[in-house]
């Protein structure tokens, strides 16, 4: 129960640091994009703390012990949230960027509200053994490192948005205060790209480690299973974006698309699979 | 302890013949003459638009004494005779009217920034010259600051006001920085060079200038400290330049889309900003259309110039409201000095005060005698 209620005040810091983010993009107080980052450090020190009690919840369970606590879906939710949240702290918060808030902090309060959602729906935050195919120290590397890919995906999802925002903008001929507070076409561009630099490696590394274990536990490297499958297709549309930007100049408009497509996969990927997938199901763990 | 302002200004009317003496006016030595005339503290604020006389006296009776010989010194300045132009005020009303300046509120263009400069410079003048003392000190300072926040926190100096300079700020929004980027002029004509002068302000990598007739480009290149190049050779050049803005005397458009289309692929996708101030248009409308590829004409950057006017002029309420709270407050402050309190305007409630914000009380600014002081915890 502690855990619950140190998540969900930790998920309602990061909404009201979002609603600040809207905020700021309508007000040139400097104040209200200070705040949505002390809200958003508040949210992050409680959730750490949450995650701190799950791991004593966890480790209470004798077959847990020295693993990762996101065996379930909550699990799985709340560690994103944080890893989204993280990463706009780390990248955006050092480049002052804090007008971006409203385009990449919604997806991290879509990954706290489905979080809660699933703590309302099965009346508790989902402790339970690890399978003992999920025994392994590749549980506490494996999630993580796709999840970290995940995060930095959402970020550059965000940092998309706000360059299509900026373009409309431009292209108006007409441009509107916002304008001028958002970074440059070519700023958000090179960021969008500098992220999914960084994304697509840990993903792919991710993914193979993923197989390494697979083999390891089911005796099989590869077995298009759903998310095996839909990781695959989510690594492919990065690449694609990686090699048209540095090949063929894909910049703007038509990169900002391809990036997105990847993210959707990447949330289908994350959550849709869950409904298609026995094996990498967190709705199907008992 | 009282502040005594006389002055004129462009609202209230200047005679034409005396605007050149009124500029040479408020030198060190007229301050240190005004020193010697009686008054304690001497500023003189003395640009193209207006001449104004801030003084302290002691005694606060004999202010209104003062202030008709503060009047008499700017007519003399003046060299005749003034009537109705000149103003005078006091108290918190001259402080008031100090504020409003530097918050370019009373500008011929409203909420331009040039003033705040010249206040500071008048001021930096009055206290190396040693004219300036408790009051002045503060009032001055005071005033550099309530000028920048009043910019901060209102729109009144927001948007730019010249085209050129709306040019410069679409570049900036399309690109970050100009400093890496190269520019392109095409024309070597007056509208061409004011715009390339203004370009320059941002320093970009590289200015190119390409004109048909190829001697004038290279005169206007060696003056600007520029590259000329061929007029046959500028297609070629529109795979590596950022921004061409295009200003000759054309009668058909002399980029086409079929040019930009050609260079694209070189670009590998990085935005092109073409600005076409010529009237008629230099550009193809349909150039614009191209993908990474942003085209503002002269009727588009005009169209921003006076929404931005507007703009500023919608803003007039607000920052006229601040400048009143914050007279208001150091009427306040003066009040309590007076009385003999111990009185800062740091602990002042109030929601325009901020963290940070220190003005010295006057005791203090014995020892804190440095033209910066009152500027701090201004912008950031």
């Amino acid at each position: 129960m502690m855990e619950a209620a140190l998540f969900q005040t930790a998920a309602a810091l990061y909404a009201a640091g979002t609603g600040l983010g809207f905020l700021f993009l309508y007000s040139r107080d400097e104040r209200l994009s200070r705040w949505m980052y002390n809200l958003l450090a508040a949210g992050v020190v409680l959730h750490l703390a949450s995650l701190g009690v799950r791991l004593r919840d966890f480790w209470a369970i004798p077959e847990n012990r020295w693993y990762m606590p996101i065996n379930s879906f909550f699990g799985a939710l709340s560690a994103m949230t944080l890893a989204i949240t993280a990463t706009f702290v780390v990248v955006e918060g050092r480049h002052r960027l804090g007008i971006l808030g409203a385009f990449v902090l919604p997806w991290a309060c879509v990954a706290a509200v489905g979080a809660v959602l699933r703590l309302h729906a099965v009346g508790g935050t989902e402790i339970h053994g690890l399978a003992p195919a999920l025994q392994s120290w590749w549980m506490n590397i494996h999630p993580l490192v796709i999840m970290a890919a995940y995060a930095v995906f959402g970020n550059a999802f965000g940092v998309g948005l706000a360059l299509l925002v900026q373009e409309r903008q431009l292209r108006s001929k007409r441009p509107q205060e916002l304008c001028y507070r958002l970074p440059s076409i070519e700023e958000l561009d090179s960021l969008n790209y500098r992220l999914i630099a960084v994304g697509f490696p840990v993903l792919t590394v991710g993914i193979i480690m993923g197989g390494i274990w697979a083999h390891a536990a089911w005796g099989r490297f590869w077995g298009w299973d759903a998310k095996e499958t839909w990781s695959l297709i989510t690594a492919l549309v990065y690449a694609v974006f990686l090699h048209q930007r540095l090949v063929a100049g894909w910049r703007g408009r038509k990169a900002v698309y391809t990036s997105m497509l990847g993210f959707a996969c990447a949330v289908f990927t994350f959550v849709g699979v869950n409904y298609l997938s026995r094996l990498h199901g967190y709705l199907s763990t008992p | 302890m009282e502040l005594l302002l006389a002055g004129l200004n462009h609202k209230s009317g200047i005679p034409s013949q005396v605007r050149d003496r009124l500029a040479a006016t408020g030198g060190p030595e007229f301050l240190r003459r005004m020193r010697e005339g009686g008054w304690e503290e001497a500023v003189a604020l003395s640009t193209c638009n207006r001449l104004e006389l801030y003084a302290a006296v002691e005694d606060a009776e004999a202010a209104g004494a003062s202030l008709g010989a503060l009047s008499r010194l700017v007519e003399s300045a003046a060299g005749v005779s003034l009537g109705d132009m000149l103003y005078t005020r006091s108290g918190r009303d001259a402080a008031r009217h100090l504020f409003a300046v530097a918050s370019g509120l009373d500008s011929l263009v409203t909420g331009e920034n040039e003033i705040l400069g010249q206040v500071k410079t008048a001021y930096e003048t009055a206290f190396t010259a040693g004219t300036t003392g408790k009051l002045t000190n503060i009032i001055f300072q005071r005033a550099i600051f309530v000028g920048r926040q009043i910019r901060s926190d209102t729109g009144i100096s927001s948007g730019q006001l010249s085209v050129a300079s709306v040019a410069a700020a679409l570049a900036e929004r399309i690109f970050g920085t100009l400093t890496e980027s190269s520019l392109l002029i095409l024309g070597a004509g007056p509208m061409a060079e004011t715009a390339a002068r203004h370009l320059l302000t941002a320093k970009p990598a590289k200015l190119v200038i390409a004109n048909r007739t190829h001697q004038r480009g290279v005169e206007l290149a060696a003056s600007l400290g520029a590259e000329a190049a061929r007029w046959e050779d500028f297609p070629a050049l529109l795979e590596t330049v950022d921004v061409v803005l295009a200003s000759t005397g054309a009668p058909e458009p002399v980029l086409t889309r079929a040019m930009v289309e050609a260079a694209l692929p070189a670009r590998m996708g990085r935005s092109l900003f073409l600005i076409d101030i010529a009237m008629p248009r230099d550009v193809a409308d349909d150039a614009g259309e191209l993908d990474h590829v942003y085209l503002y004409t002269l009727a588009d950057l005009q169209g921003i110039v006076d929404e931005n006017m507007t703009r500023r002029l919608g803003e007039l309420a607000a920052a006229e409201a601040l400048v009143d709270a914050k007279a208001d407050e150091f009427a306040a402050w003066m009040a309590a000095v007076r009385a003999g309190e111990q009185a800062s305007l740091r602990h002042h409630p109030g929601r325009s005060l901020r963290r940070g914000e220190v003005l010295p009380s006057p005791e203090r600014t014995k020892t804190e005698q440095t033209p910066d002081t009152g500027t701090k915890g201004g912008r950031s």
